[in-house]
């Protein structure tokens, strides 16, 4: 008797379904495929919509009935949720105005000079002795600035600089008999000390300051003794790649370069325990994650921004999950070192500093979902629609299902290793030569490489994160070509629209989205490159080191790449060639030879049934 | 010629004198400004009483600051603005070109694109400041060096077309009675006066 079964993977965001008929012999015959959007929350009875929908879209492609319609199998699901959480770990801060890093687009002039501040209106009247740097505010007429100098200079005056509040720099320099450095757009230029001795550099176009970026440099200038020079490195630290600089001497001014007390986490393990700063970066939270696991728990240390960060996440989670706070417990933590673009305290030009920031994911085991209540709904909707004879059970946990569904991808062979790439999680489980499984699931995927993009390229814009993510990149360079990242044109035949004109643009299947940014493309496309693979490639080594027969990443054969981020245009490609050493063959899924990375979750849970229940020649891919 | 119509003494006058039939331009590091027929001749001031020499000054100052060299040219035959703007891009080096009619209405062309559209309008003249007409100008610089520019930030008011509908409508009529029909494309240098301190 032929029977017609439907495997359903209700997932985070899609629901898939598998429609085959199953010989009494036990051969599968799959017939019908369908996807759609999952409604609601996964593992709730909200989902029931979705189930029915991709279950008759599915019926409807192979041209069946719902009354031919025996039997409905749903996944158990994976008992895990995750959340991020982000926290700077440094700051700079410049503490009585000794230095403008900053770097204006359009300085003026070139070159070194070193004098006393001196304030535009007592220019004229300036002492003709020791060398000046004028301090020109806000609403000056470049007209103004420059007839005022060049008529010092005139008068003997010593003029060696120029600091400007108005975008003016270049305006002022060609207007001037003599040339001399000068610095603009320093915003806050009332802040500026006047009657100290400073120095303006100004380096030449796709040059970088020498003499202020370097300590001994500021010592010579400034007559330093070994002392002060250790005070002042950071200062040249901070202006090291500017074009060009202002450093003030102020009796007591320093640039401080601080560790923010972020506090540490506790990493409590089956086994052992340990405790380790934040502060101290990613690698060595890793390195203990990975010397306590299996890991029970994280805490936070109360009162700082760690002991915040992870009672966020837990709060988070234990709204999605409906657990109480106490229940939610971490089960795997990543830590990924980052670096911010913000705002330095202190700054007279609103200058921007890269501060360190480490990113979290974790990742929190719940208890049973709710699926057999589902499917409970399920049987009483689809009845009620018109399959009299169905029937729906839970056909088995996610994990095995996909690495069924995978053996089904032409090519592959046990032992077999399922990398589930999906937003919140990577999951990862293998299935042994004898039949044996085995699962594991790990915190950050697809979600915290978007976090980091958006974090990285400072856009607070979560959407264009994403599109940045999924999308190549290209730079409009005319209204008919674009350059890919690649280095190769396109051209056009109808001109693009103004809004991408001159802009980094991403590629998207619906069309280019202009990235509204003055980011280079190169360093959004190694922003996005790096991201991935700090997030993927590290997940796919721990998953793999955790699963692999014996740890050993030689015993693993095949790696099957599937879920939403298989998709990727580069993810696998990344991943593939982190894996390549230890001779495994790794590559994008392709489920039933048709299906791609998708709907692998559903093929199994029929694969498993068929193979389960006719006591007959287990098919290929039914070896549950 | 310049009429000065100044409350201030000492403002800026400007004027502007004809050195021949505009031609296309080589170099790829320039804007060219169109100015209107009226613009800094019949009128020396925008709709809110900017004077003309001080917006043109900062146009160029926007530009100049880039580092990119500029052209002014004056079409006679039209005071439509997408035309102007349109024939400046289309004169420029660069391919980038703005169009400025004397009551301030202002717009960054390329010549690629249709006629009717543009890179940046600023429709809206009661609300341009001379920080706009310099952004105005430093952003064409930047698109012509190939960057990326942040559009000007301008304000919208929804009352400005009622309040100055009226004003508007006047001044491009006088406007129009300049326009004279075939009259060629000039290419005219600024003069700027009395630029007192």
């Amino acid at each position: 008797m032929f029977q017609t079964v439907v495997g359903v993977d209700i997932g985070n965001s899609t629901t898939e379904a598998s429609l085959a008929t199953i010989g009494p012999d036990g051969s599968v015959e799959y017939v019908g495929a369908a996807l759609t959007r999952t409604t609601g929350i996964k593992g709730t009875v909200k989902n029931v919509d979705g189930v029915a929908k991709s279950v008759m879209w599915a019926l409807e492609g192979a041209g069946m009935a719902l009354a031919d319609l025996d039997l409905i199998l749903l996944n158990e699901a994976t008992p895990v949720i995750s959340g991020l959480a982000m926290e700077t770990i440094t700051e700079t801060i410049i503490t009585e105005s000794t230095m403008i890093g900053h770097d204006p687009r359009t300085p003026g002039g070139r070159g070194l000079g070193v004098g006393t501040i001196v304030d535009f209106e007592s220019l004229a009247e300036s002492d003709t002795q020791t060398p000046i740097i004028v301090l020109v505010p806000r609403g000056t007429d470049f007209d103004v600035t420059a007839t005022a100098i060049n008529d010092a200079v005139e008068s003997g005056v010593d003029v060696t600089g120029a600091i400007l509040c108005n975008d003016d720099a270049v305006l002022v320099a060609n207007r001037l008999n003599v040339k001399i450095p000068i610095i603009d757009e320093v915003s806050r230029i009332d802040l500026v000390p006047v009657g100290m001795v400073a120095a303006v550099e100004v380096a030449g176009p796709g040059q970088s300051i020498r003499t202020l970026s370097n300590a001994y440099g500021l010592a010579t200038i400034f007559g330093l003794d070994p002392d002060q020079t250790k005070v002042v490195s950071p200062v040249a630290r901070a202006l090291t790649g500017n074009r060009s600089a202002v450093v003030v001497r102020t009796p007591s001014g320093d640039v401080e370069d601080r560790t923010i007390p972020a506090g540490s986490l506790e990493l409590l393990g089956e086994t052992k325990k340990a405790r380790v700063d934040v502060s101290r970066g990613a690698a060595e939270i890793m390195a203990e994650v990975q010397r306590v696991s299996p890991l029970v728990d994280v805490m936070g240390e109360a009162g700082t921004n760690t002991g915040g960060m992870i009672a966020n996440v837990r709060q988070s989670m234990a709204d999605l999950s409906k657990h109480a706070l106490a229940d939610v417990r971490i089960g795997d933590l990543l830590a990924i070192d980052t670096a911010v673009p913000q705002e330095v305290r202190g700054g007279m030009a609103g200058e921007v500093a890269l501060e360190n920031a480490v990113a979290l994911a974790a990742m929190v085991r719940t208890k049973e979902s709710g699926m057999k209540a589902v499917a409970e709904a399920v049987a009483t909707h689809l009845r009620a629609a018109g399959a009299t004879k169905v029937d729906v059970a839970v056909g088995g946990v996610e994990a095995e299902m996909a690495v069924l569904g995978a053996l089904t991808t032409p090519g592959t062979d046990k032992p077999l290793v399922v990398l589930d790439l999906g937003g919140g999680s990577t999951d990862a489980a293998v299935i042994e030569t004898d039949g044996g499984t085995k699962a594991t699931h790990l915190a950050g995927a697809g979600d915290l490489v978007t976090k980091l993009i958006d974090a990285e390229l400072g856009l607070d814009n979560l959407e264009l994160a994403e599109e940045i993510k999924r999308c190549p990149l290209g730079k409009a360079e005319s209204f008919f070509h674009i350059r890919l990242e690649n280095g190769t044109v396109q051209f056009f035949e109808k001109p693009l629209p103004p809004t991408a004109f001159a802009r980094v643009v991403a590629l998207g299947e619906t069309g280019m989205n202009p990235i509204p940014t003055r980011h280079s493309l190169d360093r959004i496309r190694t922003v996005r490159r790096t991201a991935k693979e700090r997030v993927f490639v590290v997940n796919a080594l721990r998953a793999l080191r955790s699963i692999a027969p014996g740890g050993d990443l030689r015993q693993i054969g095949f790696v099957v790449l599937l879920g939403g981020c298989a998709l990727d245009f580069e993810i696998p490609e990344l991943i593939a060639d982190a894996v390549a050493p230890f001779g495994i063959v790794c590559g994008t899924g392709n489920v039933r030879g048709t299906e791609g990375p998708r709907n692998a979750v559903a093929s199994g849970l029929v694969a498993s049934y068929a193979a389960s229940h006719v006591p007959s020649e287990p098919q290929v891919g039914a070896h549950a | 010629m310049t009429v000065s119509t100044s409350a201030v003494d000492g403002q800026r006058t400007l004027s502007f004198s004809e050195v021949g039939p505009a031609e296309r331009g080589k170099r790829p590091d320039e804007v060219v400004i169109a100015i209107s027929p009226a613009f800094g001749s019949l009128f020396s001031q925008t709709i809110v009483d900017i004077p003309h020499a001080e917006v043109i000054r900062q146009m160029l100052a926007g530009i100049e600051e880039q580092e990119v060299s500029a052209r002014i040219i004056r079409v006679q035959h039209s005071a439509d603005l997408a035309l102007m703007a349109h024939t400046a891009a289309k004169l420029s080096g660069s391919g980038i070109g703005i169009g400025i009619l004397a009551r301030g209405t202002a717009m960054i062309h390329q010549r690629d694109l249709p006629r009717l559209s543009s890179l940046e309008l600023f429709p809206q003249c009661p609300l341009l400041t001379l920080e706009t007409y310099r952004s105005i100008g430093s952003n064409a610089a930047q698109y012509a060096k190939g960057e990326s520019p942040e559009p000007v930030p301008t304000l919208n008011d929804q009352m400005a077309r009622p309040r100055w509908q009226a004003k508007a409508a006047l001044l491009h009529l006088k406007e129009t009675e300049l326009v004279r029909k075939g009259a060629k494309t000039v290419e005219v240098t600024p003069q700027f006066s009395a630029a007192a301190v």
